[in-house]
């Protein structure tokens, strides 16, 4: 095997193995042809025994047949010192292939994902791709196990939550606080959130590891939006999918902001350019008042452990008290598979929050699949001001689902 | 030689019903690893359907074969009496101080618990019972537990404990934990917690039989080993109960979804959330926890509704007396203990609806060390 890989090496390899994807670009750079043309190579090739390798004759054979066709100069007069230089040459055009033997082999036993870890021990996680995606892995938990026998939709959301701060992190683009360029700081700007798209295919359950991977790019003129892929570590299913879009405020005025030119300049270099990782749900998110909420649950506050650094509510809190208004038959017997969320405004330890929750009909334009739920949201507080604005939708759990479906249409009939 | 115990769970349904537990939790579809045990078990028909192929291990797996352990940067000490991971401290488990909220190092705890119990191929089903355990319908519940922080990890801190368990008593185990701060090596806090079984169809406190000691023992330390050796030690002071007027609490709380674990049972690290929640703010302010006691007394449920109550505790005259003024839920007028930098609260959880108990604890502050 090794021989072929030094073979291969040597040659241009126009094929790389199955596990070097797009993520892997830079390894593949390395099948360029060592930098030793001389036609000289090929005369002391023969002149001397070439290094065995694993008991097979070194490729300088092949190396010979490839430099035949090189230009034909005629060679030098064979004195002791004219070969001193071919020694080197040899000795150099050895050492690469040696190298770049190593490398593909390295590559070619390489599993997916398991340098991350070697290199990433404490998951702290690492860019990729260029330079424009991070990557960490997380593994799940005991306790970020729900009642559900899976990990909550909230470790989902920490964990993305998690690797956006790391990403900046890693990236030189964190100031002072959670989130600000040091441009920005100067500026008293914050990155604010105002939308949220999560898909779930999948969630992962305990002992499973799950790698997310996170990157950012425009998001109109004055926007940023960044994007989430989360894939089980060990099969590269694809568990969950989340977009969300972010701009600029003052923190000391309250009011949006454009994007000061400075600032551009430190993060335009890392947006990527591509797609979003899912479709936008453009559909309207519906405001919800007394009248329109079947159900409602009053009186929520802020615990200690949900503040941030700021004293603020952490965003992944409010999903929390969106599911509190939730019907429980649905909650029992569904999960939720995708969430679009929308973000008014902020709340901080003294306020006092109400959840709305409405079924939506299956009739709606949306179309759902059998068995699934529709739901909107309002997270309000108490005087109306309208704190998240939200849509959920649920899937069975199990087949066995079929009688609380029963139950919950019969309630809403 | 160790010998390693032969795990059989044969009805997973009865094994993960009214199970109070909280140390050792995990659904059974996906626990992938069983260093050292072998698990059977049927297919049930129930939610939490097995799929047989995920359960069924063979004893010469070696552990470490799946990613999560390859991962796990943990494993138990070379003489196998206790068990040591390492985490590093993320950004959405620090709080307000951007440090390491209690209930971070409480789950902390939890999960190297669970993870130690596991290594030592204790239920794969996650509830660290052993197999005569099992057979009994005797489960672990906690009945107290101590923390005490000396310095709380900051965001991306890498801390390391160890955990280890030990005989207590006639009816109990305990379970000790020490914490350091791998940079500097530095012991950064301390724990320890007692566990009794349960029988988990009666509800009722059983004494630890020979048979079950067997099993567990050999995976504990010979000797005594205390996370607390000193005599008197707080981790054993007597907590009085509170009774009204008392002069801080947060009334009306109830469990979120989140708090719940795999049984619909109140997660015990969420009582210590609650506890904090009628803290003044004056106090959460400006001091940071420095030890917090509680004793379990009886489940809270899901659709419990919870009082959290908290008044002073003064130490004159070597007695503890807690104290009450009016019942409002501000500070009034300091008294003697405001002066000190340090304050001591005792605590009380108890169901609004007819005040029955659910747990009592104490709590020592210190003020925030300048960072």
């Amino acid at each position: 095997m090794v021989a072929t890989a030094v073979t291969s090496a040597f040659f241009s390899v126009t094929s790389s193995p199955d596990s070097s994807d797009s993520k892997n670009k830079k390894l593949g750079s390395m099948k360029s042809k060592p930098s030793v043309s001389s036609g000289s190579l090929q005369v002391k090739a023969n002149a001397q025994a070439p290094p065995k390798i694993n008991g097979t004759v070194a490729v300088t054979t092949s190396v010979e047949g490839s430099k035949n066709d090189d230009g034909a100069s005629s060679p030098p007069p064979r004195t002791f010192i004219n070969q001193l230089p071919d020694w080197s040459m040899l000795l150099a055009a050895i050492t690469t292939i040696f190298l770049a033997a190593e490398k593909q082999w390295m590559m070619l036993d390489w599993k997916p994902r398991r340098p991350d870890m070697v290199i990433d021990p404490f998951g702290i996680g690492k860019i990729v791709q260029d330079g424009l995606v991070f990557s960490q892995n997380f593994s799940i938990r005991s306790y970020e196990i729900g009642v559900d026998q899976t990990a909550s939709i909230e470790t989902l959301m920490n964990h993305l939550q998690e690797t956006a701060i790391n990403h900046c992190r890693s990236a030189g683009l964190l100031g002072e606080g959670f989130g600000a360029t040091p441009e920005m700081c100067k500026k008293n700007l914050i990155w604010v959130v105002t939308r949220m798209q999560v898909v779930v295919d999948r969630y992962p359950t305990w002992g499973d590891v799950v790698q997310v991977d996170t990157w950012v790019s425009a998001s109109g003129k004055n926007g940023m939006r960044r994007d989430w892929l989360v894939s089980n570590s060990e099969t590269g299913e694809i568990l969950t999918r989340a977009t969300s879009v972010w701009v600029m405020m003052n923190k000391l005025t309250r009011r949006l902001s454009k994007i000061p030119e400075e600032v551009r300049g430190e993060i335009e270099p890392f947006f990527m350019s591509s797609d979003p990782v899912l479709a936008e749900d453009s559909q309207k998110l519906v405001k919800l008042d007394d009248s329109t909420a079947e159900h409602v649950c009053k009186g929520l506050t802020p615990k200690w452990s949900d503040l941030d650094v700021n004293q603020h509510v952490n965003n992944v809190k409010y999903i929390g008290w969106i599911l509190e208004s939730a019907p429980l038959p649905i909650l029992e017997s569904h999960e939720l598979s995708a969430m679009t969320l929308e973000y008014r405004r902020e709340c901080g330890r003294d306020s006092v929050l109400q959840s709305l929750t409405t079924v939506s009909d299956s009739n709606t334009e949306n179309a759902v699949n059998v068995g699934e739920f529709n739901c909107q949201h309002l997270l309000r507080l108490e005087d109306g001001a309208e704190i998240v604005r939200g849509r959920t939708r649920w899937r069975p759990k199990h087949a066995e689902s079929s009688a609380n479906m029963d139950q919950i249409s019969a309630e809403r009939a | 030689m160790l010998k390693f115990p032969y795990c059989n769970v044969t009805d997973l349904n009865q094994a993960l019903a009214q199970c109070r537990f909280v140390g050792l939790l995990g659904p059974l579809a996906s626990r992938r690893q069983s260093p050292r045990a072998v698990v059977s078990c049927s297919p049930s028909s129930s939610e939490f359907s097995l799929t047989p192929v995920q359960a069924v291990m063979s004893c010469q797996q070696q552990v470490g074969s799946s990613l999560v352990n390859r991962l796990r940067l943990g494993g138990l000490t070379e003489d196998g009496l206790s068990y040591k991971e390492k985490f590093i401290i993320r950004g959405f488990e620090v709080g307000i101080n951007k440090i390491a909220t209690i209930e971070t190092i409480a789950n902390l705890l939890q999960e190297v618990g669970s993870n130690h119990a596991q290594s030592v191929g204790f239920s794969t089903d996650g509830f660290g019972t052993t197999p005569t355990m099992r057979k009994l319908h005797l489960i672990w519940v906690t009945a107290r537990m101590h923390i005490e922080v000396y310095k709380y990890p900051a965001w991306r801190d890498v801390i390391e404990i160890e955990t280890w368990s030990q005989n207590e008593g006639r009816i109990g185990t305990r379970r000790d934990w020490i914490l350091n701060e791998v940079a500097t090596g530095e012991v950064i806090g301390r724990a320890t917690s007692k566990w009794v079984m349960m029988n988990q169809d009666t509800r009722r406190m059983q004494k630890v039989s020979d048979d079950v000691k067997e099993e567990y023992l050999v995976f504990c330390p010979r000797e005594p080993r205390l996370a607390f050796s000193e005599k008197n030690n707080k981790s054993l002071k007597r907590i009085a109960k509170l009774e009204d007027p008392v002069r801080y609490s947060k009334l009306g709380l109830k469990p979120r979804r989140a708090d719940l674990d795999m049984n619909q049972h109140v997660n015990n690290v969420t009582y210590i959330g609650w506890v904090l929640e009628s803290i003044p703010k004056e106090i959460i302010d400006t001091h940071e926890l420095q030890a917090i006691t509680l004793f379990y007394r009886r489940e809270c449920q899901q659709y419990d509704v919870v009082d959290s109550l908290t008044g002073l505790e003064l130490t004159e005259d070597s007695k503890t007396v807690s104290v009450g003024t009016n019942g409002s839920a501000t500070a009034t007028a300091t008294t003697r203990e405001d002066d000190h930098d340090c304050h001591r609260f005792l605590h009380l959880l108890r169901l609004s609806s007819d005040g029955r108990e659910i747990s009592r604890g104490r709590t020592e502050w210190r003020k925030k060390p300048t960072r």
